[in-house]
């Protein structure tokens, strides 16, 4: 016979057994001890709805005892109660609760203040359920997609006949709920689900079974999770058909093991064949509870059935005596089983979570009590858009004065009056303050009771509904909620792996990952400066702009004055929000045939094309918009003889009469066919190179080879940041903020004010007739300053340093950064931290630009 | 959070393809005052508001359609 370990005791397992039965049967009657008392607490509702059984199974803790398969070899373990659930010194607390009322932990240990850390460490560890352990492996659910017609959540009869009859207007996915409900021990119930399995899935539902819905979300969307996979589904229609399970009763002693919710205990005796109780009780206000009490007398046990209001359970480990307030008047039994079937209390939270018109309900979740066949109508009907309209057709019994509402939380009726008395007199916030309905179950017991309580105390209308419903419904794991976030996306240019063979530090830059540097920062700095070096610059935005208003659009969009760029030239571009802020920068260049191309950022690629292609649409142009990024792959050659390396790869010519500064031509570099432009961001003689990226590798290859006389080596960021900071060059981002229009950034000169329209035009308009309050400055360093750092005047901060390098070729430490106006002028003069700062003029390099001119 | 856009070239696809391109506005103001207004004094409804979308992981287009900002429910 297979066995499981529970808390190291062999149990036995019958054939079907759940975890709890298989315990229950080998004697276990405490699952888990309380939350805040360490009460005993046993088996309940039986159907994976309440909180009462979670143990850690084979290391995963939280799982629900009774709807877990047994198998055989399982290590089960109760995880509550200290030292163990059965002897558990903790159970004091329920001695002392009177003296720890609801929100104690608020007031006792508020002062000194002091006392609280000390407080809460006992309070956490008291409280505390399973434990992940800390060398648990990481799991990922793989998760899935899925978009149909229909979703119905629930496999019970309305779900099934819902499912069965969608089917035939289109895709349908049912997820079964693995929530056993009224179909487990009716015979009858039994049939119907198996006729309504056999028709839906002729008609071409398909079935996931094992699946439970954990949220449903706008669209609709919903979130399913099975035994490994989660599954997010779009669906047209959402039919929620997730039944009902019997009314928490809440009265002195409610929380007794030997409780039971009516379908909890048929589950138990129907199915696993474990006898619940030789003296057992039935309190039975629906019909089902009747017929339940035969099902339990057939196991031998003497079964008393009563209607009426259960007014007290008294018992130490188990329930021993209960008190029914009956048509007859005030009985008392000897029992060692109490089984509550009191009323319907429909599981709605997943349709109570939205508002969306297409999420309806089939089944007992609407008309609670449903016999069979009202079911199934009530399924087909919500298939065929006619679904029933949700009531409510138990009124809740409240006891009086005592009794657990909250069983997660231990909160009870005691507690939401002394809350109520303290003035939190509004469900939403009683359950704040008490965190009834805040537990593992999620309100599934109590939610109503709650609700009721604050009715009947007088709430305010707006006051005493049921608390918002939210995802999830059941306690989803570490694994299921990443199941669905995607790794970060990571671009690479073409020449990745040659800048992995060189040895390159590779960095994440955005979402690229590029060269930090190859090794020695400062002779890549040396290389540029004194000889010829390249730099993989593929990551920068390209785009060809196209079409009849290429022109127009360009000229209406950016701040720079498009006509006087002749072809074969190109220009420094500023791209200015509608705020007049500087959103991106990159490079104009006009082609021969009224078509131009456009360099961004690395950075700001996505963000050009969608700014762009919103001005083409808003502005009605024809523009043929071509984002060129991941097409061309691009190499900078720069450095003094970048121009002799290049002549010995080309016939064509390399003079500034044929590539102007700043301009571009069409050359061919060692039969690859190149746009070479001219531009200076590093300060040097330099040809960027864009050419189709599937030539990129040779055409670095050919470049290192040819560099040899002048001992090339490629450059990484590292040294590009030193070298564009040498020539006063801004980093969008890292030098400016988001509200940085031109004149801040002294780059004034970028925008054509002449023109007559570009976009932020009006905004610079009303910017230019303010004071400048901030700037960003050249500066100069006594010392190594540090980014970030600082600046002051007289001890009193004005500004800090964006960029800063030691740097040989400006001779000395040099930076950018921020400074505010002092009493209406900039200071020239500031101090970071030791360090002094004095303003300077930029570039710090080749103020005049010969070199990159040359 | 879960949301359809229906993308006129690729269909109804979730809102995690677009990017959001705020409220509808118009592209240019008559002066520079109400330009102020146009640039920084958004409606900001509460309620249907005519909205533009991206289709940055699809076909780049942009959508403009009108979405409740209450329900986030989308009318094309």
């Amino acid at each position: 016979m297979p066995w499981l370990r529970l808390d190291g005791r062999r149990v036995e397992i019958h054939d079907g057994d759940t975890v709890a039965a298989a315990a229950f049967r080998a004697g276990v009657r405490t699952f888990t001890r309380s939350l805040k008392a360490h009460r005993r607490r046993g088996l309940y509702c039986g159907t994976g709805d309440c909180a009462n059984c979670l143990v850690t199974v084979d290391g995963l803790p939280g799982e629900r005892a009774c709807v877990t398969p047994a198998r055989d070899g399982m290590q089960v373990e109760r995880e509550t109660g200290w030292p163990s659930a059965e002897r558990d010194a903790l159970a004091i607390n329920d001695r002392l609760h009177r003296f720890m009322p609801v929100g104690f932990y608020y007031k006792v240990f508020a002062r000194p203040r002091w006392l609280w850390p000390v407080a809460e460490r006992v309070i956490r560890r008291a409280t505390g359920t399973g434990t992940l352990p800390p060398d648990a492996p990481t799991r990922r659910t793989p998760t899935r997609f899925v978009r149909v017609r229909t979703l119905v959540i629930g496999g019970g009869v309305a779900g099934l006949a819902a499912a069965a009859t969608a089917a035939g207007e289109g895709s349908v996915v049912l997820a079964d709920e693995a929530a056993p409900g009224a179909r487990a021990t009716d015979p009858a119930a039994r049939d119907a689900i198996a006729r309504l399995t056999a028709e839906a899935r002729a008609a071409g539902a398909e079935i996931l079974e094992q699946h439970a819905a954990i949220g449903i979300y706008e669209g609709p969307a919903a979130a399913l999770l099975g035994p490994d996979e989660l599954v997010e589904v779009e669906a047209e229609h959402v039919i929620v058909a997730t039944g009902a399970l019997e009314a928490h009763g809440v009265f002195p002693g409610n929380d007794l093991p030997g409780v039971w919710l009516g379908r909890g205990a048929a589950r138990m005796t129907a199915i696993h064949g474990v006898t619940i109780g030789e003296r057992v009780v039935v309190v039975a206000n629906t019909e089902e509870g009747a017929h339940l009490s035969e099902a339990l007398r057939a196991t031998g046990a003497t079964v008393t059935l009563v209607t009426g209001r259960v007014l007290e359970a008294r018992g130490t480990r188990q329930v021993s005596s209960v008190t029914v307030l009956t048509p007859e008047g005030r009985r008392a039994f000897a029992c060692d089983a109490l089984v509550l079937s009191l009323g319907w209390a429909p599981r709605d939270t997943l349709l109570r979570m939205t508002a969306e018109p297409e999420v309806v309900g089939a089944g007992d979740v609407v008309r609670p009590g449903s016999t069979l066949a009202e079911a199934e109508a009530s399924g087909r009907a919500a298939a065929r858009g006619q679904a029933d309209q949700p009531t409510e057709a138990t009124s809740w019994p409240i006891a009086e004065h005592d009794g657990y509402v909250c069983v997660c939380e231990d909160v009870s009726m005691h507690d939401l009056e002394r809350a109520w008395d303290e003035g939190w007199t509004s469900s939403e916030i009683l359950k704040r303050y008490t965190t009834a309905t805040m537990g593992p179950c999620q309100g599934a017991l109590c939610s109503r009771h709650l609700a009721e309580h604050a009715r009947a105390k007088g709430a305010a209308p707006a006051a005493r509904g049921r608390t918002t419903a939210r995802p999830p419904v059941r306690a989803p794991r570490l694994g299921d909620l990443i199941g669905g976030v995607h790794e970060q996306v990571e671009r690479r240019t073409a020449l990745h792996d040659r800048h992995v063979a060189a040895g390159a530090r590779m960095d994440h830059s955005g979402v690229w990952l590029r060269p930090g540097t190859y090794g020695d920062v400062g002779e890549e700095i040396r290389v540029v400066r004194e000889r010829v070096s390249v730099m993989d610059v593929s990551t920068l935005g390209k785009f060809l702009v196209a079409g009849v208003d290429a022109r127009t659009l360009l000229d209406q969009v950016f701040p720079l004055d498009v006509g006087a760029i002749a072809p074969g030239r190109a220009r420094y571009l500023l791209a200015l929000d509608e705020a007049g802020y500087v959103m991106d920068d990159g490079l104009l260049a006009a082609l021969g045939d009224g078509s131009y191309f456009l360099t961004s950022t690395s950075g700001g690629a996505d963000r050009m094309e969608a700014w762009l292609r919103n001005w083409i649409d808003r502005l009605d142009l024809h523009v043929h918009l071509v984002n060129q990024t991941a097409q061309l792959g691009a190499i900078n050659v720069a450095g003094p003889n970048a121009r002799d390396l290049l002549a010995t790869l080309t016939d064509d010519d390399l003079s500034r009469a044929a590539i102007p500064y700043p301009g571009h031509a069409d050359i061919v570099v060692a039969g690859v066919p190149c746009r070479a432009i001219a531009v200076g961001f590093v300060g040097e003689l330099s040809y960027e190179l864009h050419h189709p990226r599937g030539r990129s590798e040779g055409l670095w290859d050919v470049l290192l080879a040819a560099g040899e006389p002048w001992d090339i080596r490629p450059h990484g960021l590292d040294a590009l940041d030193v070298l564009r900071l040498e020539k006063g060059h801004v980093y969008l981002a890292q030098d400016t903020m988001p509200d940085d229009h031109p004149a801040k950034l002294g780059l004034r000169w970028a925008v054509a004010s002449q023109k007559e329209t570009f976009v932020g035009k009006r905004a610079l308009e009303r910017m230019d007739a303010l004071p400048l309050e901030r700037r960003l400055v050249g500066l100069r360093f006594d010392g190594a300053p540090q980014r970030g750092h600082p600046l002051a005047v007289d001890g009193a901060i004005v500004g800090r340093i964006t960029s800063c390098a030691v740097s040989e070729a400006a001779g000395g430490p040099v930076g950018l950064g921020w400074v505010r106006a002092v009493d209406g002028a900039f200071p020239d003069q500031l101090t970071a931290g030791a360090v002094t700062a004095t303003v300077s003029p930029t570039p710090f390099y080749d103020p005049e630009g010969m070199r990159l001119r040359a | 959070m879960s949301m359809l856009v229906t993308c006129p070239t690729c269909g109804r696809r979730p809102f995690t393809e677009f990017s959001f391109g705020g409220e509808l506005r118009d592209v240019v103001s008559p002066d520079t005052a109400s330009d102020f207004e146009r640039v920084y004094l958004h409606d900001n409804a509460a309620g249907p508001q005519r909205e533009r979308w991206f289709h940055l992981l699809g076909c780049r287009r942009w959508v403009t359609l009108t979405r409740d900002t209450g329900t986030n429910r989308v009318e094309a």
